[in-house]
């Protein structure tokens, strides 16, 4: 084990995780990083600084449901003859730490149920005959590697602080580290400085109810998490909470101009959907733009400002609020936003690595998460689990029989006693569109996706399908929608979406084999691609972070395409391409792309959006 | 591992009071003394004491919510006639739903109900289903106790089993002394209350279909070692979640009476006043809870003489006619939203103080009621509330021009 005093570098996440000791009702910290940065090392190592005896749990990836929320020890309770309740993971971090290790990857049910807790504080068990409520106030301490894919908004948001993206260390803290991993451990200085660090921390909880934070310093916070369109009002507080106890462990009385900043930073900007502007209008200020319209219905329009007066209002904000405060929070803001603010990442997209994790963890597919009653037909039978639900009738079972005449064996099963394996079926296929949105059919090409889209989107909880939307125009692919079940967010993203440009096919195709493996860690492993293109691509992959290379010779455009093409297809994702180029104007590229991907190829040059699903889907 | 030991000690006046019955259902859980003991499996590792017992936790009070009137209203509705088919709550994250339906509780009035019965059943429901019993003895309705409880709101978690929702066979009395006894479920607790479900759209398929079935029939009914149990479950649904989550089956979408959307706030001195608040309840809860005592009786008071006054309420045809114009104009598929909107405005204007319902009154919960209920299209990008907007504008036009 390495000390917490003894990490090397991560001075942003040390201190997340220090505030997070003096006020464990931020909710926890998530520490998104690349591979091998020393994340869980430094997470684990929060024990450390936290007093003595508090609790430390890791979740495991692969658990499960009875063992995260706790039930019935059936065993015990069948030895005891008494009911024997087993606390779950959640329980048995309450008043400690709950610790994830890739988060990103943690189960969707798993990750509703951390939630869940979270949000009430408690678990309340409701399982196998038990009615309880187990305390389950825990930190939560997630690490996750941005390129394993996104963790829940919701898991997010009951998380008060995320530290920004942590890129590699520099050479200099490199070689401490090295020097450090192979030092001798927990020596007399790294004891007595972990002593200090937790007498500190200490001392600021004490000091936490003695921070004063003014009216105007409210304000500011909020204000910025408007103009960053931070959403809900959750994290308004936790954005205050990170300020007080930054304040607290600084030993001060009043939060300070660096408070804030610090807030902003670790609270509010991994958050926002949206640039401020240092300029910004009344309107910009007051208007929910990031809001799709469909989501200001005339009904709510009364709980927010009336739509007639939203300059005065803002008017009365800004006089109210000092300038000072203003300018600051856009200081801090300009300082720490990502440039690519609205892919709200946490992170720079860093390509995954193709091979070993996404092939290793493909194997948890269908992975088991409880025995559920059922048809012994419907599905495989647990053996145990069956057997333990039968135990306990076997008494007056026998006894049943007996008065009936009836002989029994040594066991008396009984239809109603089969548990069926039940696995976290992931059986649902991705369909990744790629959409054309170069040229002058783009916006054409775009409603028929946006259709398909929806329309595939509206039968997605039969199937558990899941559609994910990559665009691309000018130099590079994007994507648009990563893969998602919910028909709002697909809406909301496909409304604004620019067209026109160079058509950069092989970026397209490359990312969505890379959103492909992607879901695939994730236990999806039924993909299809959805081309809708006239196929004559003419920009090449290069063109991203050259731009020189954007004027490449058609041969190599086109053996470019070609070798991602028969990757792909090798790689067993199943394509269909959808040629919208009029007859007079095609040369044929869109059947050639089709025939690399090993793929079927439709001509539908007016498609309306149900026959694309119709491809799709037959 | 920490494990505990609830004893199976548990008082068993209630079972024994019922010896008629094939069947003594068991004691609800959470009034059952719960004693701690180490397994000699967990002798080893230090015992913590589990709190198994349900505290009723402190809730943020109802009335200090700021802002969010739309979903306000629709509870509100909803207790005032339950009969409207529950609320389903969507929206962006952080926003009070949870909060909101979780303070619920303190502002229901108190219904009777059959003294300690774990169904909740009124005298006549009581009567009805054990008098009518195969050698049970008849029931004088006269000499059944009765008692007064606070319209229970029961939460469903996302991770419950079935047989914690509909109930099951006692295991620890069977195992104990090979007696069967039913043990109710979460179902039977929220007979005639609220059921709320947080997270709803992401609900397993399996309890899905439960909640369907019994929603549909108004009864659960449980078969397990041989017995057979069968008792009423009439609740009303409150769902919360957030869109982007993931969507909701469109057959339990149609379950929900009203859909309320709640999206953040952005104004600043509203959001400010949230904060105040949330901080000052967060610093001394209950001291918080007195301070807005007065406020939470006047609402509760509101509620009940909208109760009493729900049945005096009367609607003129002509606005039943109009209400029908609308759904046809929408093309809305059978008949659930006509009726959900007549009993909706009924209990508005009833809310409102007012004995009879005016098509004002229908244009204000128009929204609530049909928004789910619109034939969902792909290429639509008017927002179904507009859309309920533009064709009540023209059907009322419509109708002023024939007046």
């Amino acid at each position: 084990m390495i000390a917490f005093t003894d990490i090397v570098g991560m001075d942003l996440a040390k201190q997340a995780l220090m505030l997070l000791a003096v006020d464990p009702s931020l909710g926890g910290v998530v520490i998104p990083s690349a591979v091998g940065s020393g994340k869980s090392t430094l997470a684990r190592a929060f024990a450390d600084i936290l007093p003595e005896g508090t609790p430390f749990v890791e979740l495991p990836l692969n658990v499960t449901e009875d063992r995260l929320i706790g039930g019935v020890d059936l065993e015990a309770t069948l030895a005891t003859g008494q009911r024997v309740v087993q606390h779950g993971v959640l329980s048995r971090a309450h008043k400690g730490v709950l610790y994830v290790d890739s988060l990103s990857l943690l189960d969707s049910s798993a990750v509703s149920h951390v939630m869940d807790a979270m949000s009430r504080g408690v678990v309340l068990v409701e399982r196998e005959g038990l009615s309880e409520v187990h305390p389950a106030d825990f930190m939560l301490v997630g690490t996750y590697d941005p390129s394993d894919g996104e963790v829940r908004m919701g898991l997010l948001d009951r998380i008060g602080i995320i530290v920004p993206f942590a890129t590699q260390n520099d050479y200099r803290a490199r070689k401490k580290i090295v020097s450090v991993v192979l030092g001798e451990r927990y020596s007399e200085d790294t004891q007595d400085e972990l002593r200090m660090l937790r007498g500190l921390i200490e001392a600021a909880r004490e000091q936490l109810s003695h921070v004063s934070m003014t009216k105007e310093q409210i304000k500011g916070l909020i204000q910025t998490a408007i103009s960053l369109g931070v959403e809900g009002n959750r994290v308004d507080i936790f954005t205050i909470r990170c300020a007080i106890a930054s304040a607290a462990l600084a030993q001060r009385t009043e939060v300070d101009d660096e408070d804030l900043k610090l807030a902003v930073k670790l609270v509010l900007v991994p958050r926002a959907t949206r640039m401020p502007e240092r300029e910004a209008t009344e309107e910009e200020m007051q208007a929910p733009d990031e809001a799709p319209p469909e989501e200001e219905a005339p009904e709510t329009e009364d709980e927010n400002a009336p739509p007639d007066e939203p300059d005065a209002d803002a008017d009365e904000e800004q006089e109210e609020t000092p300038d000072m405060i203003e300018e600051l929070m856009m200081d801090a803001m300009e300082t720490e936003l990502p440039d690519n603010i609205l892919n709200i990442s946490l992170a720079s997209k860093k390509k995954a690595k193709s091979g070993s994790r996404g092939e290793a963890l493909n194997n948890r597919r269908g992975r088991f998460v409880r025995a559920q009653e059922g048809e012994m037909k419907s599905g495989k039978v647990a053996l145990i689990p069956t057997l333990i639900s039968a135990a306990p009738w076997q008494k007056t079972r026998k006894a049943d029989k007996a008065k009936k005449g009836i002989k029994t064996g040594a066991l008396v099963i009984n239809k109603e006693d089969v548990k069926i394996k039940k696995f976290r079926d992931k059986s649902g296929t991705l369909f990744i569109f790629m959409v054309d949105a170069s040229g002058s059919m783009a916006l054409n090409r775009m409603r028929q996706a946006k259709g398909a889209v929806a329309s595939l989107l509206q039968n997605a909880y039969v199937h558990r399908d899941q559609v994910a939307l990559i665009s691309f125009r000018g130099k590079q692919a994007q994507v648009l929608l990563p893969p998602s079940q919910s028909v709002d967010r697909a809406k909301r993203e496909l409304d604004v979406l620019p067209t026109g440009g160079g058509t950069p096919l092989a970026s397209a195709l490359i990312t969505a084999w890379e959103t492909a493996k992607q879901a695939r860690t994730k236990g999806i492993t039924q993909i299809m691609f959805v081309l809708i293109t006239d196929g004559r691509g003419n920009i090449p992959l290069a063109a991203a972070y050259e731009p020189n290379a954007e004027k490449a010779p058609k041969e190599e455009l086109e053996k470019e395409i070609e070798a991602i093409a028969l990757t792909i297809q090798a790689d067993g994702v199943a394509s269909i391409v959808v040629d919208t180029q009029m007859n007079y104007l095609s040369r044929g590229e869109a059947p050639k792309l089709a025939q690399k991907l090993g793929g079927r190829y439709f001509y539908l040059p007016n498609a309306k959006a149900e026959q694309i699903v119709e491809a799709a889907l037959s | 591992m920490t494990q505990t030991v609830k004893a199976a000690k548990k008082s068993s006046s209630s079972k024994a009071a019922a010896p008629a019955k094939a069947v003594a259902p068991a004691k609800a859980k959470a009034t059952a003394p719960a004693k701690v003991k180490a397994t000699p499996e967990a002798k080893a590792a230090p015992v913590k004491k589990a709190s198994s017992k349900k505290k009723s936790a402190l809730a943020f009070p109802f009335t200090a919510i700021v802002g969010q009137e739309e979903m306000k209203l629709s509870l509100i509705l909803n207790i005032i006639d339950p009969r409207i088919g529950g609320v389903l709550v969507m929206g962006h994250r952080g926003t009070g739903k949870s909060t909101t339906v979780r303070a619920l509780a303190e502002v229901l009035p108190l219904i009777p109900r059959v003294k300690d019965d774990i169904y909740n059943r009124t005298v006549e429901q009581y009567v009805e289903a054990e008098g009518g019993k195969k050698g049970a003895p008849a029931i004088n309705p006269e000499e059944v106790k009765t008692e007064m409880i606070p319209v229970p709101v029961v939460d469903l978690p996302l991770g419950a089993t079935e047989d914690r929702v509909c109930g099951t066979i006692d295991i620890e009395k069977a195992l104990t002394s090979g007696v069967k006894a039913f043990e109710p479920g979460l179902l039977a607790q929220s007979n005639r209350g609220f059921l709320y479900i947080d997270e709803v759209n992401l609900l397993d398929d399996h309890l899905v279909d439960v909640l369907l079935d019994v929603a549909a029939s108004g009864k659960n009914v449980v078969e397990r070692e041989g017995i057979s149990i069968r008792h009423p479950a009439r609740f009303v649904l409150v769902g919360s979640g957030n869109p982007e989550e993931g969507e909701l089956r469109p057959q339990l979408l149609d379950r929900f009476g009203l859909h309320a959307r709640i999206i953040t706030i952005n104004d600043v001195a509203k959001r400010v006043e949230i904060v105040k608040r949330r901080r000052e309840y967060d610093e001394d809860p209950e001291a918080y809870i007195k301070k807005v005592t007065r406020d939470q009786q006047k609402l509760q008071k509101k509620i009940v003489a909208a109760q009493e006054l729900l049945p005096q309420v009367t609607m003129d045809d002509k606005v039943l006619t109009d209400i029908a114009r609308l759904c046809m104009s929408l093309g809305i598929d059978g008949h659930r939203g006509e009726l959900t909107i007549t009993r909706t405005a009924h209990a508005f204007a009833a809310l409102q103080g007012k004995t009879t319902v005016t098509m004002a009154h229908v244009k204000e919960v128009a929204g609530l009621c049909l928004r789910h209920r619109l034939r969902k299209d792909p290429l639509e990008t008017v927002d179904a509330g507009e859309k309920i907007e533009r064709e009540l504008a023209k059907v009322l036009g419509e109708g002023e021009a024939a007046a």
